[in-house]
């Protein structure tokens, strides 16, 4: 039942962009078309999933059993940076298409805040390994929704007379503010009673 | 060097390259921590002590990195200087390092450090570098200061603690939600675009 | 040199420089941290159990309750940190009871992210307040937009009503675990199994 809970908490009640700022740089750029905006999402499922597990690992097998903890954040970065590097030749070898498709996104997921901040809160909250995938892919899905919400959005707004100087981020911002009053709505879904 | 250049690689990082409004880099934090003055001031300082070290580091080393891990070595650089900075925090100012949380060690992911590292550290002296580092963190701090002003006041009707609007006045609570922060930075930015804009029409 | 080499050398010595600061920073800086979240847990528990000069800890495995004394040395009360989710995350509450485990003296919020003007007001006194001399027999239980009636009673806050509640939740569950912690070790004043 906790897994569902995190699960759902993740992608809607505490959403990683609309509620903790997390992985806006990527969301001002990337989520002006619905494929960049898929192909960016995709992308940053896998490596969040994939971080989320391998920094639990490290975290618990090595940081906390050598009692070096303070060495968090320089080696979670490591990794992340790794995992991108290494998830970019694999999907080059095997799937050039892939590769096409997702271009220089890849490379950009690594300054992802959302990634190296999902595995920080993932610490902070003191989740156990199960909870922590589901955290990190949770946290994929819900950037996914709002980056396609939000590509969905400009694609439209294309068609709009956008007053010269609120084109481009400005309005880009404005509208994720009124997408996270919307996404408030959902808070109160979880509760202790 | 001519010290009108000097000069100007200081300033760059407050209006024309401001990083935050202009080059649109360390949205997170600014939107984040800017519930009230003293959270986005104390980010900007912690911020702007990460990209001074690093960039006085990178500077000094510049000529024996290779290439190929130049990336992975300021990486490794930022963080340390990050984490330097997260547990001087919680050593002396708990209370502040509570305030900011997570977003400290968000810090090692803020694109402008790693940005003013590749556009200007890896290949520019001790001294400009420095200042370079010096501008851009200080403009960062004047955005954060900025939006944490608006969202303070009315969001809560005080700065830096201090009730400035009385009790006639309802705070407009969003402003301390995210919504309200995205809000404000859109109109911000749209702001500057039109100051840009005059400011060209009458060159 | 070989550019493998060079790198190698290169993000070694990087690596070396790193772990060292860091390593002596943590040495500065971890004996600080721990003195100041005392301090904080001190202070908290001053707040909840007033008249109190000297604090002993019962421990059980995880759970860790603090014995209230005063300066004669007798058992003023108990207090200890309860937790659990509220509307946005996680409320964490310092809460003080009476040595005969019946009233609370008092509450203070520690921890809690709820809905600034709106959830966020349990930080208030006027909340928090309510939950000094309640009585939590059998249980602490909350009203909506009247005035308590029961000496076990407080008024949830208009437009809060889910971190009212979680509050008086967290309190229950937390306080019935405690309540069988001190009954095993028996009040210190009564000089039982210790």
């Amino acid at each position: 039942m906790n897994i569902i809970l995190i699960f759902i908490a993740a992608t809607i009640v505490n959403n990683i962009v609309l509620t903790y700022f997390l992985g806006i740089c990527p969301f001002l750029g990337v989520s002006s078309k619905i494929e960049s905006a898929v192909g960016m999402g995709l992308a940053a499922t896998f490596v969040m999933t994939l971080a989320a597990t391998v920094t639990w690992l490290i975290y618990h097998n090595i940081l906390v059993r050598f009692n070096v903890p303070f060495l968090e954040y320089v080696s979670f970065i490591l990794v992340i940076a790794s995992l991108v590097q290494i998830v970019e030749m694999f999907i080059r070898k095997f799937s050039p298409d892939l590769y096409r498709a997702l271009g220089i996104y890849l490379p950009l997921i690594t300054t992802n805040c959302a990634i190296l901040g999902l595995t920080l809160f993932m610490v902070l909250r003191e989740y156990n390994f199960l909870e922590s995938i589901v955290f990190g892919f949770g946290s994929g899905v819900g950037f996914t929704l709002v980056l396609l919400i939000m590509a969905g959005i400009r694609e439209e707004l294309e068609f709009a007379d956008v007053p010269e100087a609120f084109k481009g981020a400005p309005l880009t911002l404005i509208i994720s503010g009124l997408l996270a009053l919307a996404f408030m709505g959902f808070s109160g879904i979880i509760s202790t009673s | 060097m001519s010290s009108v250049r000097l000069y100007m690689e200081f300033f760059k990082g407050f209006w024309k390259e401001n990083p935050a409004f202009r080059q649109l880099l360390g949205m997170c934090p600014l939107l984040a921590v800017t519930t009230s003055v003293i959270n986005g001031v104390s980010m900007g300082i912690a911020m702007t002590f990460v990209l001074i070290s690093t960039s006085i580091v990178v500077s000094l080393i510049r000529k024996i990195v290779p290439n190929q891990v130049r990336i992975a070595t300021f990486t490794i650089i930022i963080a340390t200087f990050v984490t330097i900075a997260d547990l001087y925090l919680r050593a002396k100012f708990p209370p502040i390092s509570k305030a900011l949380g997570p977003y400290v060690p968000l810090i090692v992911v803020n694109c402008i450090i790693l940005g003013r590292q590749e556009a200007f550290a890896k290949k520019n002296p001790l001294y400009r570098s420095f200042l370079d580092a010096l501008g851009m963190g200080l403009g960062f701090t004047l955005a954060l200061l900025l939006l944490g002003a608006i969202r303070e006041l009315l969001g809560s009707g005080s700065i830096l603690g201090i009730q400035i609007l009385g009790t006639w006045f309802e705070p407009w609570v969003i402003m301390i939600l995210p919504a309200g922060a995205f809000i404000t930075l859109g109109f911000l930015i749209a702001l500057m675009n039109v100051i840009d804009q005059r400011l060209k029409r009458t060159a | 040199m070989n550019i493998s080499a060079h790198m190698i050398i290169v993000l070694t010595v990087v690596c070396l420089f790193s772990g060292l600061s860091l390593v002596y920073m943590n040495q500065y800086a971890e004996p600080l941290i721990k003195i100041n979240a005392e301090k904080a847990t001190q202070e908290a528990i001053f707040k909840v159990l007033p008249d109190v000069k000297n604090v002993e800890t019962i421990e059980r495995g995880e759970r860790v309750i603090f014995k209230g004394l005063n300066e004669e040395g007798e058992l003023v009360g108990y207090a200890f940190v309860a937790e659990g989710s509220g509307y946005q995350g996680i409320i964490k509450i310092m809460v003080g009871i009476d040595s005969e485990l019946g009233k609370l003296t008092g509450i203070d919020i520690l921890e809690s992210v709820e809905t600034p003007g709106l959830g966020a007001k349990i930080t208030e006194d006027n909340f928090k307040g309510q939950f000094s001399g309640v009585s939590v027999l059998p249980a602490i239980d909350y009203v909506k937009g009247k005035k308590p009636e029961n000496p076990n009673e407080i008024q949830t806050i208009t437009g809060a009503t889910v971190s009212s509640r979680s509050v008086v939740n967290i309190l229950n569950a937390t306080i019935k675990e405690v309540k069988e912690i001190v009954k095993e070790t028996g009040p210190s004043g009564e000089g039982e199994n210790e």
